[in-house]
């Protein structure tokens, strides 16, 4: 990994793309900025970014946000990987990003060696799960454990994907969980985009019915 | 049938034989209820003024009961609920030319049937004595007055009974009774005045009904439009006013903590910690306004963990995120469940206290209400501790986190290393509500 992954951020604050862009280290490169909804999806189309870290809450094009900018980006998708990144706790924020392609979600309050610890892993193709995201999760699809489930079942999680989330939501590390639970961290990797391809898939009516429901956590 | 020595108000009494009018009345002036009652008849038969009287006193005056529940609670209205003499009259004269009267919504209070015994009997005696008189009325006019009044009646009840329901705040079951009611007596006044005009002539009756129906058709067609748009107005200026009122009031709350705490922080730059502090507590207090809940009922575990967390934020400076998945309700089961449950709160209290004096970093926070259990863990990254090197004098660890989650039937593990400190608590047969 020695050449830099290259960065587009999208946020419509510039004072806050500035101080996000100083606080990434030099394991990232940061190739464009974009500031509203039609910019963003110009930049990237432009650029194409090994990852975009995206704001969810954008001005312009038809008010989606973020999700507009997924959305309408979906050609790039398998070679762009987007990272929603956000102030916002709201479930139907999260969830939405994710659900529309993001492959991981983290607050602003995060620091820069996390961001840019998440944008690395971003770029690998892993998911990052900040622990109020797997907490989502959890509640989406629920916490009793069940026994064997078929890999390809989207509406339920596995016994260790549910451990792997637990974990998360407690505030582990992917290093931690892996000690933890006695596996890799490549299988906790494994784990945690299995959960994401679950969450992105499913059209378990239970999922959009508590998204709508909540608006807390 | 007492006599009254200082002058009571004028209400309807209970002790009754009509409407209560009369014993009512004698109340009020101080007279002998026999007395006045005889007079009323009397003045009934000069020419039916003692009738005409009778029947305004009955709509004008509330009965005692309604009289005491308007003074409780707001000024009286001069129109008494109990406008249902004409309809009494219209039920009773009307020939069998109107069956349509609906007859059922008419149950006033449970005085219904009395009111009409009262005013059959009353007619009756109204008719022989006016037979006695040797004064006939003739059924062409007594049958269209008496269609017009109970019309008027059943339309003017429909009102109050629409005001009164306002009162309760009873929506939507009882309306279509009220348009019966409204039609029933449309169609009654329409009647009574067909009649009259056409001179009681029974056979033109149904043609000119139908006519007159035509009219009021035409009538409705072209206001129509006009109402709705009326409507629409009355609806859109409505929406307007309540957008501004949340305008104001989030302008309100962003004045109110918002730029205040800005104000603050400009004025405390030169302190990180303060700073950190305010802009931490400001940030909780927004989020929580804006992503609340409202139909979350209070007293919930979760939200008791999460104020709990941010006490403790405030109280140190240091974040605290808490996650939670399910929840419990602090308000329903049994008293001991409750104490339980406040005992595993107070335990993750004091763990979160713990990694904030003791840890550097962030400290987080997950519960976990599922069918059977609470699982609350606090992780935090400090340098960790040996449970059994602290001292016996400390009783933050031992005793009120390990001491209070063992004395309440749960469990309570310390997992101390150097990655940092997690404190694990539990607590079992505890039925939660689903999330």
């Amino acid at each position: 990994m020695s050449e830099p992954v290259s960065v587009v951020i999208v946020d419509d604050h510039t004072i806050f793309r500035s101080g996000l862009k100083a606080d990434l280290d030099e394991r990232v490169r940061v190739v464009g900025e974009a500031g509203t909804v039609e910019e963003a999806v110009a930049v990237i189309e432009q650029v194409e970014p090994q990852v975009v870290l995206l704001d969810v809450h954008l001005p312009g094009g038809l008010g989606g946000g973020g999700r507009e900018v997924l959305t309408r980006s979906t050609a790039l998708l398998p070679r762009v990987r987007f990272l929603a990144l956000s102030v916002s706790d709201a479930a139907e924020d999260v969830v939405s990003v994710i659900r529309a392609g993001a492959r991981g979600y983290v607050t602003k309050t995060a620091s820069g060696p996390e961001i840019t610890e998440a944008v690395l892993r971003v770029a690998e193709g892993d998911a990052v799960f900040s622990p109020r995201l797997a907490g989502f999760v959890l509640d989406a699809f629920g916490t009793a454990a069940v026994s064997d489930v078929a890999d390809d079942e989207l509406d339920r999680l596995s016994a260790r994907e549910l451990e792997v989330m637990r974990l998360i939501a407690r505030g582990y590390s992917y290093k931690e969980v892996a000690k933890e639970l006695f596996i890799s961290v490549k299988t906790v990797e494994t784990h945690v985009s299995a959960v994401l391809r679950k969450l992105q898939l499913t059209n378990r009516h239970e999922l959009s019915r508590w998204a709508a429901d909540r608006r807390i956590w | 049938m007492s006599i009254a020595h200082a002058r009571p108000p004028l209400v309807r009494s209970e002790d009754r034989l009509v409407a209560g009018v009369c014993s009512g009345l004698a109340r009020h002036l101080g007279l002998r209820t026999d007395v006045v009652r005889w007079a009323m008849v009397f003045a009934t038969l000069l020419g039916g003024a003692g009738i005409v009287f009778y029947g305004w006193l009955w709509i004008m005056v509330p009965t005692a009961a309604e009289a005491a529940r308007r003074g409780a609670r707001r000024p009286a209205s001069s129109i008494a609920p109990a406008v249902s003499e004409p309809a009494g009259q219209a039920r009773t004269t009307a020939p069998p030319a109107f069956p349509g009267a609906p007859e059922r919504p008419l149950r006033l209070g449970g005085h219904g049937r009395e009111i009409l015994l009262g005013t059959v009997l009353l007619l009756g005696a109204l008719a022989v004595g006016t037979g006695l008189l040797g004064l006939t009325v003739p059924l062409g006019v007594v049958v269209p007055v008496a269609a017009i009044l109970g019309g008027a009646a059943l339309a003017w009840l429909q009102l109050d009974e629409s005001r009164r329901t306002q009162l309760v705040r009873g929506a939507g079951a009882g309306r279509w009774v009220g348009w019966l009611r409204l039609g029933a007596g449309l169609a009654l006044v329409v009647a009574g005045v067909t009649l009259a005009i056409s001179g009681s002539q029974w056979n033109v009756l149904g043609l000119a009904l139908l006519a007159s129906l035509a009219v009021l058709a035409g009538v409705a067609l072209v206001l129509l439009p006009w109402g709705l748009k009326f409507w629409r107005d009355f609806g859109a200026e409505r929406a307007a006013r309540v957008r501004e009122a949340e305008r104001a009031e989030i302008a309100a709350h962003l004045h109110d903590s918002v730029l205040q705490t800005l104000a603050l922080i400009q004025r405390r730059a030169g302190s990180e910690a303060d700073v950190t502090r305010l802009a931490r507590a400001q940030e909780r207090e927004l989020r929580e306004w804006l992503y609340r809940d409202e139909r979350r009922s209070g007293g919930a575990f979760a939200d008791r963990l999460k104020a709990l967390a941010a006490e403790v934020e405030d109280a140190h400076g240091h974040a605290v995120d808490v996650v939670c998945v399910g929840d419990a309700s602090l308000l329903e089961g049994q008293r001991e469940q409750r104490e339980r449950i406040e005992a595993l709160l107070q335990a993750a209290r004091e763990a979160m206290l713990n990694a904030v004096r003791h840890a550097g970093g962030p400290v987080s926070v997950y519960a976990e209400a599922s069918r059977d259990a609470i699982d609350v863990f606090v992780k935090d990254r400090g340098p960790g501790f040996e449970l059994d090197a602290v001292p016996e004098d400390r009783l933050g660890v031992r005793e009120s986190i390990v001491g209070r989650m063992r004395r309440h039937g749960g469990e309570a593990t310390i997992v101390s290393g150097p990655d940092g400190t997690e404190v694990r608590l539990r607590l079992a047969g505890i039925g939660t509500e689903e999330s």
